[in-house]
């Protein structure tokens, strides 16, 4: 997004472009239904600005562009609870504003103090045992907990696979800053076809709100 | 003979026993017996003549009783590969959705389906498909694969074709198919909508259709024994199928049936199963190693074929 930022862009919408093309119109809007109903089983409508998808089944062809819109930086600690260090009990509590995130806050606590050090009296509580509660502190405010982006990946990869038609097993996919390609197909990829989902992402990357 | 109509009967669990014992003395088959919590799910064969008798029971018992068509058939209902693209929508909506008038449904999902030039089927399935009575196909959204491409799945399956997809066809239009339904094709919610739900009525409605031409066609020379008789006799002289723990452990087939259980231990038992007319099963019907696990297919020689009919 700062990217998109130093370009001088607005910010987006979510799904401000929604395009599926197919020759057919009537095969296109249960396309439409099919990305619109895997959009919302992943989550992923808040995080694409603009989608466009074309089919050509007599080519045995799908081409998918996206456009990103900001997911989000990175999330540190102290984004997502209070840590408060108690030098005289020699531990920190960790007191979480948000849930979503617990797995990976535990996993990275457990890799730097062991498990024996760390216990959950309950659910939004974490208390570590520590010599130097205070700097140990300072140090986990700033620690990095989840990078969105990564997760987004994952689910893009996932979106991807879903609603193209199974048998679709030639695949290219790329993946740069907030721009998505996708294309499959039955048949050895093209070079054009790669090519065209490129021009599919420049038109989306110029369309909209500028 | 007498004529047999296909019924489904839903009410409390409370003294359905004497519904059941009123089928018995009227000559009537309950083909399922369904139990959940207090309620009783009954598919039964009522002798025409009776049908008044039988729902009168059913009114003092406070049931409701609807007929059910597609009972006594077995519905292969086939998607093009079991991955997450075609199931659980909309390949099971239609399988569940079969399930209400009565039939039996089994859910195939061929091991290299998809796709468009690289789709095809196994001998296996193919044979597999062929024991049941009716075939769906669900398909998906795309007319120029319905039509051009998915056919050749069709090859080799000798039983009525039934095809759903998404565009709107006509059945001439998809070579092979006996019945072509739109407006099902593939989706990733659960069919509800109004449109929806009417394409599945549509396809119901059909389906039965296929399933009555099959036994008009059957009628104009009979089974030598009923599927349902013999599914009795079953029942009482191979006590061991009590102990099935599949649904339907003996699925009813417009011509034959389907008994679950190890072909290698029971075939011999089955082959002889005597009739009160002193015939036995092996006499009548065809016995032999179902495609499916390991159960034992029997289907019914025709009346011509063997010569007279009980």
């Amino acid at each position: 997004m700062l990217q998109a930022l130093l370009r001088g862009e607005e910010k987006m919408d979510s799904l401000e472009i929604f395009a599926v093309e197919s020759a057919i119109a009537s095969e296109q809007e249960f396309y439409r239904k099919i990305i619109e109903d895997n959009l919302a089983s992943l989550k992923l409508a808040p995080a694409i600005g603009r989608i466009k998808v074309v089919l050509r089944p007599e080519d045995s062809l799908f081409q998918m562009a996206i456009v990103l819109r900001d997911v989000g930086s990175r999330v540190t600690t102290i984004d997502i609870a209070d840590v408060d260090a108690k030098p005289v009990a020699g531990e920190i509590i960790i007191l979480i504003k948000k849930e979503q995130y617990i797995p990976e806050l535990l996993g990275k606590l457990w890799d730097r103090y062991g498990k024996a050090n760390i216990s959950q009296p309950d659910r939004w509580t974490v208390s570590i045992s520590t010599d130097r509660p205070e700097e140990e502190a300072a140090f986990l405010k700033e620690m990095m907990v989840a990078d969105p982006r990564h997760r987004l990946h994952e689910n893009l990869v996932d979106f991807a696979i879903r609603v193209t038609p199974e048998g679709f097993r030639v695949r290219y996919h790329l993946y740069k800053d907030n721009r998505f390609i996708f294309v499959a197909s039955e048949e050895a990829l093209k070079h054009e076809w790669i090519e065209e989902a490129g021009t599919m992402l420049e038109e989306l990357m110029e369309g909209g709100k500028n | 003979m007498a004529v047999l109509r296909p019924y489904l009967y839903t009410g409390g669990v409370h003294k359905h026993g004497l519904l059941i014992e009123l089928l018995e003395d009227l000559g009537g088959y309950i083909i399922q017996k369904v139990i959940t919590g207090t309620e009783v799910n009954l598919i039964m064969l009522v002798p025409e003549k009776d049908v008044p008798i039988v729902k009168k029971q059913s009114d003092e018992l406070l049931g409701i009783i609807i007929e059910a068509p597609l009972t006594g058939v077995e519905i292969a209902v086939v998607s093009p590969t079991l991955a997450s693209h075609h199931l659980p929508h909309s390949a099971c909506d239609v399988a569940e959705y079969l399930r209400h008038p009565g039939a039996n449904t089994n859910m195939i999902g061929l091991a290299r389906g998809m796709g468009r030039r690289v789709s095809l089927s196994m001998d296996y399935e193919r044979k597999l498909i062929n024991e049941h009575d009716i075939a769906v196909f669900t398909f998906g959204s795309f007319s120029d694969c319905i039509i051009n491409k998915k056919p050749k799945l069709f090859e080799g399956i000798e039983i009525p074709i039934v095809v759903t997809g998404g565009p709107d066809l006509k059945t001439e239009d998809v070579p092979g198919a006996d019945l072509y339904v739109g407006n099902i094709g593939r989706t990733s919610h659960r069919l509800r909508k109004t449109e929806e739900v009417s394409a599945l009525d549509n396809l119901n409605e059909k389906v039965g259709k296929i399933a009555d031409n099959i036994r008009k066609q059957q009628a104009k020379d009979p089974l030598a024994v009923l599927p349902a008789r013999a599914m009795k006799e079953i029942e009482n002289q191979v006590p061991e199928i009590r102990t099935v723990l599949s649904p339907a452990p003996l699925t009813l087939q417009l011509n034959g049936l389907r008994v679950k259980l190890p072909y290698d231990e029971f075939h011999e038992r089955l082959e002889k199963l005597e009739f009160d007319e002193g015939v036995t099963l092996s006499e009548l019907a065809n016995i032999s190693r179902s495609k499916m696990k390991n159960y034992i297919l029997i289907k019914i020689k025709s009346k011509s074929d063997v010569g007279f009919a009980i």
